[in-house]
């Protein structure tokens, strides 16, 4: 059983369900109040009935500096996932997906263009399931991550910038269906 | 932000010449301030005057370092408008001085003057900002409100919402005086209610509207009327058609929604919830399909539950049941999450129904509409993880009749004709553990009388199940459980198919069903929450050993197996600090990689007494606890909430009220009192030098007697197996008592005692007029022992104390109390007057209090114990916090007999006619004490060399196993060993050694003086 809920600080105290879960990363307090300060609408939790956190997501929304404005690599106004976890005990059950959808909504509140998301090209599972909820590749993102999670002689892996349009994308301008194609260097995203 | 980063270095006027310039980024301070005296006097620009006295606060003089101080002051007295780059300057340069300086009394006025005197300069929101990081909410508040009033009709919203936000802040802050609070209060209502009012009555709100138009600003309104309106006026405005609860969720907007569900709860109205739910739940989505929004476990719960209080409760559950059946009907296309609320919202339906309409038919033997809905759930979730915790609540509210049948025809019957082996096993585990639920509860027994026939009986109840005399919980079901679970599990093991398909599985079913032994024998072990009305902390005093050891052995095993398991292992940490096998508990702890953010919530599940069970584990070459102090440190390093300006500057006025809860909350966390103890006290072990007095320590200077510590431990991973009638398993396995308040005070408390009469002069501290500082360190030492001696027994005698005590720190608080009060009647009886009868009441209450630890820690086996010799070892290995709290008793009678002494002989040497020395009944019952506590110190020496010893002899490996299993194999040991093979309780066994003995180790590292 679930309540799906907008995050509050006092949760912080009641994450291990998530978080001792070694795919969870842990981050300072200040990383989650920051997006707690700015972008309360886009940081979800789904609790049990215990008040336990059995899943969340944080976002924010933002777009690329201005001095970027005439850059091909320029993003216009979108949300972005930051990160979703969801507890073991809590898997299988769709949370992922209805927190994600949480944050959509809240997205086109705040009139966002799309929502993207960075994702390891070998995590297939993750790509499947984004996929499934309406998630494209938009580019290729060479050697983002500085290690590898399947190949441990490698040093480096690909991210997929993956993105779904929000309800102001009317005619589909920020997606493609060949990003697969498109292949950028990390410096390339801000 | 004025213009310098907060820890950075403000930059100067751009007319400042280059050489200064220069000499000021460069840091060369006597450079600065040469250039800068000479600029201004020849400029006669007071500028360069404030730039000399910043430059001078960086030199090591403590003169030149508060010259800023007295500036400061100046400016305040002036009453003229300051220069702001001149403020700039001396916040930075009072950085490190902010102890000496109240911002909210200096820097802040002064920052509320200027923007009073600019409030169209861009440079009064950083005004704003510098006032809200010191958290001076007066002069931010003033700030805001000169804002709002010269914006008022610019258009530009947030300025009126800083300043009801920070008004509203103000009037719950302790910064607020009683005068003021009523003030702002009304004001804060006052505004958001005509706010509200101009939303209700504008037909379309405009960005430029003194209304509320963004969820943030609604939001804020209703916490404003929470807290400072009436419970009619809150119910009221619910149910506006524009900003009522219902309005906001129609256009997406939860958190109000549950606002007022919990307003409503609180204040018991049940009917209002019940419309509320009612009409949230009847929304409709797109294409008239009911919309899952609100479709969250906790509205359906509070649904079902406001129509069982309902008047026409009959009605209001048939409408319940009349939407779930919507929502059923749709069930098909619509999220898992979502069906499974619905599933167990028929369930919780179910279980609201009036009795009249559940009395089940006796011929169907308990088949109640209850446990057919049960079974209905089951069928659909029994192999998921979380079914037993979905379902555990309800099954304990089952009565005996119904529990029978849904134990013995239903869940047999959940797989129908399903004969995959695996989802057998999976049914089965949970068979095991819905059993071992059921032994906590009481309906499952029956009261037996005391005398039968004449005859006593020991046994007070009889088990329903199982028709045997027993006591609570019914050892035969426990043994039954073990042998069924061990069953279970041996089939699991030995069969490869059902080895290769565990992976498919949500959670390898070995788990709970080695969880559930465990958990069993522990029970049949005796073992029981450790309270301080026993004299000893350790809870194996009284359970049968080889019970506990093989529940240890077992899971461990588990462990090995599944090392993932976070449940698993946070009950092995726990059980073996309860063992004594601290750094075996370590390692255990280790791989959860509790950090950062989490610590604050888990820490006190590893690091809580620690340093008095190992001492030892602060030898490494890592501070044990410096993540734990760095993590607070970067939390608290200003005063106000971390990225509280994020928030203003975001229009997030929700989370600016939360952050700040959660701020105040933080500092008041009995996880931080922990940390700095738990490391004082080690280091104090081993000889090592404190930092500062605790009551100085940054991160706790704030504390008072009044401050309310909060324990924000967080249990949610711990496999829970027990019903709401008993104990949660957190309390049975952990160490003692959790923390509390009233712990967390005694121990700050302690911690000022030892820092008073353990002070020292540095050796190099050359007194200049000795007499007089002589008067004022006996004032001092008077008026500190007089606080920390009444506090002391205030929290001694609080009606919460004795249950968040074991009983060696019960005896060493009470102690310290004892000791505080005498030392202050000795040091105030001159030698002429008569001692008072007082003083050897408090030395025979300290003689007596510290004769019964010892009396505990000298007599270590209990008579009942079942175990071989070298059995003494065993249970001193396994309550090192008695040895070590007889080892700190005895240390604080012995510095309190130093000190008196020491005190005694100042007073001599300063008054030779001794008439102000102290009484010589004081001095010889304090030399008897400190010859008590002597003799205890040798007996925990002898303690820890014979340990030391005896883990050196040989055949421990034997005696172990022995232990463990017992001389004669019985049937639960027997299930035991079919579970876990010899090698792995050997292995176990080699771990535990060698844990005791880096323990005791650790503890021959120990001073004790």
């Amino acid at each position: 059983m679930a309540n799906f809920r907008r995050f509050r600080p006092d949760d912080l105290n009641k994450l291990s369900k998530c978080n001792l879960d070694p795919l969870t990363e842990t981050y300072e307090l200040s990383f989650y109040l920051q997006y707690y300060a700015k972008w309360p609408s886009l940081f979800q939790v789904a609790e049990d009935q215990h008040g336990n956190i059995i899943g969340y997501i944080m976002g924010k929304l933002e777009s690329s500096p201005d001095v970027y404005q005439f850059s091909e690599h320029y993003l216009p106004w979108h949300a972005h996932i930051t990160a979703v976890t969801v507890a073991p005990e809590a898997r299988r059950l769709g949370i992922g997906k209805l927190l994600t959808e949480q944050l959509e909504v809240a997205a086109d509140a705040n009139d966002a263009w799309f929502v993207d998301l960075f994702v390891r090209s070998t995590n297939h599972k993750a790509i499947t399931f984004y996929k499934s909820m309406g998630y494209s590749i938009y580019r290729v993102v060479k050697d983002y991550y500085g290690d590898h999670s399947s190949d441990p002689t490698k040093d480096s892996e690909d991210a997929y910038d993956m993105r779904k349009p929000m309800k102001r994308d009317v005619k589909k301008e920020h997606i493609r269906e060949d990003g697969k194609k498109h292949e950028v260097d990390p410096s390339d995203v801000w | 932000m004025p213009s310098y980063s907060r820890y950075g270095r403000p930059a100067l006027k751009n007319s400042v010449d280059v050489q200064l310039q220069t000499a000021f980024s460069d840091g060369n301070w006597p450079s600065v301030i040469r250039l800068a005296d000479k600029r201004a006097k020849s400029l006669k620009d007071p500028y360069y005057e404030a730039i000399k006295i910043a430059a001078e606060s960086q030199l090591d003089s403590a003169a030149e370092q508060c010259a800023v101080l007295v500036a400061i002051d100046e400016l305040i007295r002036q009453k003229t408008v300051p220069d702001l780059d001149t403020i700039d300057l001396y916040e930075w340069a009072t950085q490190d001085l902010l102890a000496d300086l109240e911002y909210a009394e200096t820097l802040g006025p002064l920052r509320a003057r200027w923007v009073k005197a600019n409030p169209k300069s861009p440079l009064a929101v950083q005004c704003l900002q510098s006032c809200l990081e010191y958290w001076d909410l007066v002069s931010a508040q003033q700030i805001a409100a000169t804002l709002d009033k010269t914006y008022l009709n610019s258009g530009d919203r947030r300025y009126m919402f800083w300043s009801i936000i920070l008004t509203f802040l103000l009037s719950i802050s302790p910064q607020c005086t009683e005068a003021s609070r009523k003030v702002y209060s009304m004001l804060v209502l006052r505004q958001l209610e005509r706010a509200a009012d101009t939303t209700e009555s504008s037909e379309k709100l405009s960005s430029t509207d003194r209304g509320l138009l963004t969820e943030e600003e609604c939001y804020l309104y209703y916490r404003v009327l929470l807290k400072h309106g009436t419970r009619d006026d809150f119910v009221s405005r619910m149910q506006s058609q524009r900003l009522g609860a219902l309005a906001q969720l129609k256009e997406k907007r939860k958190p109000l929604f549950w606002e007022a569900l919990d307003a409503f709860e609180s204040w018991g109205e049940w009917d209002r919830i019940y419309d509320l739910c009612n009409q949230a739940l009847s929304l409709s989505a797109d294409g008239g399909k009911p919309s899952f929004f609100a479709c969250d476990w906790q509205v359906w719960k509070r649904f079902a539950v406001a129509a069982s209080k309902a008047t026409d409760q009959e009605a209001a559950l048939g409408q319940v049941q009349d939407v779930l059946k919507k929502f059923t009907a749709e069930t098909a296309s619509t999220n898992a999450m979502y069906k499974k609320n619905i599933r167990l919202a028929l369930v919780e339906t179910t279980f609201q129904l009036p009795p009249v309409l559940l009395n089940a038919n006796p011929d169907h033997g308990g088949m109640t509409p209850r446990v057919v809905q049960l079974g209905l759930f089951l069928e659909q979730y029994f192999d998921r993880l979380a079914a037993f915790d979905d379902i555990k609540g309800y099954v304990a509210q089952l009565s005996f009749e119904e529990a029978k049948c849904f134990l013995e025809k239903v869940l047999p019957n959940i797989l129908g004709e399903d004969t995959d082996p695996i989802r057998q096993i999976i049914l089965k585990s949970l068979e095991c553990k819905l059993r071992y639920l059921l032994t906590t509860c009481p309906q499952t027994l029956s009261h037996y009388p005391s005398v039968v026939d004449g005859k006593e009986q020991d046994k007070d109840y009889r088990c329903r199940f199982c028709s045997n005399l027993t006591n609570l919980p019914c050892e035969h079901c426990l043994k039954k459980i073990i042998a069924a679970a061990a069953d279970v599990y041996k089939q699991v093991a030995t069969d490869k198919k059902l080895i290769e398909a565990i992976p498919k599985l949500d959670k390898d079913p070995r788990i709970d069903l080695a969880i559930v032994m465990a958990l069993s024998l522990l029970k049949l072990s005796g073992l029981r929450q450790t309270l301080s009305d026993v004299p000893a902390a350790s809870a194996l005093r009284d359970v049968n050993p080889s019970l506990f050891l093989q529940a240890v052995a077992l899971l461990d095993m588990q462990l090995r197996e599944t090392p993932g398991d976070t449940g698993l292992r946070l009950l092995l940490v726990q059980l073996h600090l309860l063992l004594g096998c601290a750094s075996y508990a370590h390692q255990l702890w280790i791989p959860m990689d509790v950090k950062r953010t989490i610590q604050d919530a888990l820490s006190p599940l590893f690091f809580d007494r620690i340093s008095s069970i190992s001492p030892g584990l602060f030898q490494g070459s890592r501070p044990l606890m410096e993540p734990l102090r760095s993590y607070y440190s970067n939390c608290m390093r200003d005063n106000s909430p971390l990225r509280i300006w994020d928030a203003f500057s975001s229009g997030s006025y929700s989370s600016i009220l939360d952050m700040a809860e959660y701020d105040s909350r933080l500092r008041r966390s009995c996880t931080l009192m922990m940390t700095l103890v738990e490391e004082r006290r080690a280091t104090r072990s081993f000889g090592g030098k404190i930092e500062c007095d605790i009551e100085d320590h940054v991160l706790v200077s704030h504390i008072t007697g009044d401050t309310t510590l909060v324990n924000a431990t967080d249990y949610g991973s711990f496999p829970n197996l027990e019903s709401h009638h008993g104990a949660p398993v957190q309390d049975l396995v952990r160490f003692g008592p959790a923390i509390s308040n009233e712990r967390s005070h005694l121990a700050f408390l302690s911690e000022q005692y030892l820092d008073l009469i353990l002070f020292k002069y540095p050796k190099d501290y050359k007194l200049s007029r000795a007499n007089e500082v002589a008067i004022k360190d006996r004032n001092y030492v008077m008026e500190t022992l007089s606080h920390i001696s009444s506090s002391l027994t205030d929290f001694i005698h609080s009606s919460k104390t004795p249950q968040g005590l074991t009983g060696p720190e019960m005896t060493y608080y009470t102690v310290l109390s004892l000791l505080s009060a005498g030392l202050l009647t000795a040091l105030t009886t001159s030698r002429a007057d008569p001692l008072p009868k007082t003083f050897s009441l408090l030395t025979s209450s300290i003689k007596s209090a510290f004769g019964g630890l010892r009396t505990t820690f000298l007599t270590p086996i209990p008579s009942s114990s079942p175990l071989s010799p070298q059995s003494e070892a065993f249970y001193a290995l396994t309550d090192m916090h008695t040895m070590s709290y007889v080892r700190d008793t005895a240390l604080a009678i012995r510095h309190s007999a130093a000190f008196v002494i020491a005190f005694h002989e100042k007073e001599l040497a300063r008054d030779r006619s001794g008439r102000s020395s102290l009484h010589k009944d004081v001095i010889a019952e304090m030399k008897a004490l400190d010859g008590v506590a002597s003799k205890a110190l040798g007996e925990v020496k002898a303690r820890i060399q014979r340990l030391k010893e005896q883990l050196g002899e040989g055949g421990w490996l034997d005696r172990m196993l022995e232990w463990t299993f017992g001389r004669e194999e019985d049937e639960v040991s027997k299930a035991v060993s079919q579970v876990v093979p010899t090698e792995a309780v050997e292995e176990w066994i080699g771990k535990v050694l060698e844990s005791w003995r880096e323990g005791v180790k650790g503890w021959g590292m120990v001073r004790m003086e």
